[in-house]
């Protein structure tokens, strides 16, 4: 197994290490049986020794938040100089994995359900008083794929200990850059606060990073860039324009159109004007979207050139070329859809393309 | 009991029902966790299975247990602080059939969640749940007041008077999920009146003689009174289904919030609270209106033929998730047939 730790190995007298399950730039992720509760949980463990004081202030500070959209800690073993948080286990994937692989891009619908629960999940942060400082597609973990049935964002706290690594990268320059994974992870969300002054950094910069993934997910491109290219869009507030496809359909405009007014208001130079978490779940909490059953199909035909069918395991689902959010798909390539019941076929909406 | 050093009794013990629950410090994660401790019968530190279950189980709405002590008298099941006020407590009472029904939303959820699971809670009533500082309901205290779990109870009354079910006087009777749906529904009645009725408190429970959901302080929907009237039942199988109860008040939680994205040729309008009707027109060639009553978005007259997802509509059909409207029959050429897409989208109800 990768990481220090092998399988069958008991931590705390409590967890009996199941298998490696995932890294992060800053710690090792295990599955392990809790043989007290019976229930499998998640065990992380810091890639650097050194880290481990902190590590324990990052279990504490995480501990501290309880809501159904922040990962759950808990408890926090040290034994034998090691170690240890133990987490609930997330029966799913990161953002990143989970739903920036298949596509670059997401649908209005499916944005604006990731923003009402991120803000949710950060807000109840911010009540603690618990700043995050390094949300990212990678830190939210999502369970059901395109479903979006979970989202939980984790790792708070451990941006204290990755801060070290950043401060030094970013003055490095582009080589540095890359040899940081954690860096480089990082950067395209990071509010210019947390590059220009990072002592200063507060509560509104989760809120910035919250804005920008939100942007990224619905554009599929880095609205500042990435590498050290983002670090002068950030710190200038240039973003990139909205990409044409994102309102050009009458079917998503209205909602893309608030989706991007809202992540706007986030990203702000000035961490005094935008909106507390609080604010942004209320302005989240108006946004109208589907929650239906997405589905895997594939394109069967067109006809007339505007619409047509998708193959699936069931029946085929009717779809129009309008309701397909970005690029179209051709005839035999994979769509994730919602549909709804028709008179003689389901219709799909909205449909996006698979790679 | 004997407690292991990490945690610290920080508090008198809480009024736990059956068992005692204390708040203490957790020393290594620097936070307050519930204790609650029971006579222990086996020696192991491993709870019986259905227990075990039960607090494994994963819900928004159930509290999580995070660790289990034990000594030589006693079990001591470590389990999430929930900071809030429980259902029993004045200063949550509802003030709006809203507020009312967005609780009851909750609690049926985490009820729903416990019998998808296979579970039965046992103890549903007011004290025994809480709404934390983010306003999330939690669900805690299963009924079950040892580590060798409910099978014992079934002899004689194990139950809260007021909250119990009439078969739960009854000795011998195997319970079922549905005593968790009466409890539910007399949990809403206190809730809803802030007092226990003479129907409720007598041994055991005596029927109504009308629905007491439709003289609460304010007023609910018709047939959300109904079902959680039904909740209460004598005969266990004329109570709904926890998930049934859930969708009828979700939908009422949803009224006045829905909004359908009505777009024809290419230009967008919204139909909603503040703009209830449209008359789409094609020449002289068909025609439909469509109204929105807070809750169902229906065609309330047609001119021609009109089509819903090819199919014929008539007037009272309700508009489905999402559709393609048509204007013109079928024998028309493309150009004699106008197309409207209509997409119906809402808040999505969370705690």
């Amino acid at each position: 197994m990768t990481g220090p730790l092998s399988s069958g190995q008991t931590i705390g007298g409590r967890y009996v290490v199941q298998n490696y399950l995932d890294e992060g730039g800053m710690q090792f992720v295990y599955v392990a049986k809790d043989t007290v509760t019976d229930r499998v949980v998640a065990l992380k463990t810091p890639k650097n020794p050194s880290a481990e004081k902190r590590f324990r202030r990052s279990a504490i500070v995480a501990a501290k938040v309880n809501h159904p959209n922040v990962a759950k800690t808990l408890d926090y073993v040290e034994e034998d100089g090691s170690t240890f948080l133990i987490e609930e286990l997330i029966a799913g994937k990161d953002l990143k994995a989970a739903l920036l692989t298949r596509t670059d891009y997401i649908d209005p619908y499916l944005v604006a359900k990731i923003f009402r629960h991120l803000a949710k999940g950060v807000a109840a942060a911010h009540h603690n008083g618990v700043v995050h400082r390094d949300l990212k597609p990678t830190n939210i973990m999502i369970v059901g794929e395109y479903n979006v049935t979970e989202l939980k964002v984790t790792d708070f706290g451990i941006a204290k200990m990755a801060e070290a690594e950043m401060d030094e990268a970013v003055e490095g320059g582009d080589a540095s850059l890359s040899a940081s994974a954690t860096a480089l992870g990082a950067i395209p969300y990071m509010a210019p606060e947390a590059i220009d002054a990072p002592d200063t950094v507060g509560l509104p910069a989760d809120v910035w990073s919250v804005g920008a993934i939100v942007l990224h997910i619905l554009y599929g491109d880095y609205p500042y860039g990435s590498g050290l290219r983002a670090v002068g869009n950030i710190t200038k507030n240039t973003p990139i324009s909205t990409p044409k496809f994102v309102t050009s359909k009458s079917q998503f405009r209205p909602l893309a159109e608030e989706i991007i007014e809202i992540a706007s208001r986030c990203l702000q130079l000035d961490a005094t004007s935008r909106p507390t978490a609080d604010q942004l779940v209320e302005m989240c909490d108006a946004l109208c979207y589907t929650v239906s059953d997405r589905r895997v199909g594939t394109i069967k035909n067109y006809i007339h050139n505007a619409w047509g069918f998708i193959r699936t395991a069931g029946d085929d689902v009717f779809f129009h070329k309008d309701s397909v959010f970005g690029q179209l798909p051709k005839v035999n390539e994979s769509v994730v859809f919602s549909c709804y019941d028709g008179g003689q076929a389901p219709r799909a909406l909205p449909v996006l393309k698979l790679k | 009991m004997d407690l292991p050093e990490r945690y610290a009794i920080d508090g008198d013990a809480m009024d736990g029902g059956m068992a005692t629950v204390f708040k203490c410090h957790d020393r290594i994660l620097e936070r307050p966790v519930a204790l609650k401790v029971m006579p222990r019968r086996f020696k192991t530190r491993r709870l019986n299975d259905e227990l075990q279950a039960l607090y494994t189980i994963r819900s928004k709405h159930v509290v999580q247990v995070f660790d289990v002590c034990v000594d030589n008298t006693s079990v001591g099941i470590v389990q999430e602080f929930v900071d809030g006020k429980d259902l029993f407590s004045t200063d949550i009472a509802p003030s709006s059939a809203d507020d009312f029904l967005f609780i009851l939303w909750q609690i049926a959820s985490g009820i729903s969640d416990i019998h998808a699971a296979g579970l039965i809670h046992r103890d549903i009533k007011p004290n025994n749940m809480k709404v934390d500082q983010e306003g999330i309901l939690k669900i805690f205290d299963f009924g079950l007041a040892r580590e060798d779990g409910p099978a014992a109870a079934t002899v004689g009354f194990v139950g809260t008077v007021g909250f119990s079910a009439p078969e739960q006087y009854v000795a011998g009777t195997q319970f079922t999920q549905s005593i968790d749906i009466f409890a539910f529904g007399a949990t809403a009645l206190y809730f809803g009146t802030q007092s226990l009725c003479a129907e409720l408190s007598a041994e055991p429970p005596s029927a109504f003689a009308s629905n007491p959901f439709l003289s609460l302080p304010f007023t609910i929907p018709t047939d959300v009174a109904d079902t959680l009237f039904a909740c209460m039942a004598h005969l266990p199988s004329n109570r709904p289904k926890m998930s049934a109860v859930c969708q009828t008040i979700e939908k009422h939680l949803l009224f006045n919030r829905h909004r359908a994205l009505v777009v024809l040729n290419g230009k967008p309008s919204y139909l909603d609270k503040d703009n209830t009707s449209v008359s789409l027109t094609f020449g002289s060639i068909a025609g439909v209106k469509i109204e929105y009553d807070g809750l169902l978005f229906k065609v309330t007259n047609v001119a021609g033929d009109v089509f819903v997802n090819n199919a014929a509509v008539a007037v009272g059909d309700a508009l489905p998730g999402a559709c393609v409207l048509t204007l013109g029959g079928p024998e028309r050429r493309a150009t004699q047939r106008a197309y409207v897409t209509f997409d119906l989208s809402n808040p999505e109800i969370i705690a």
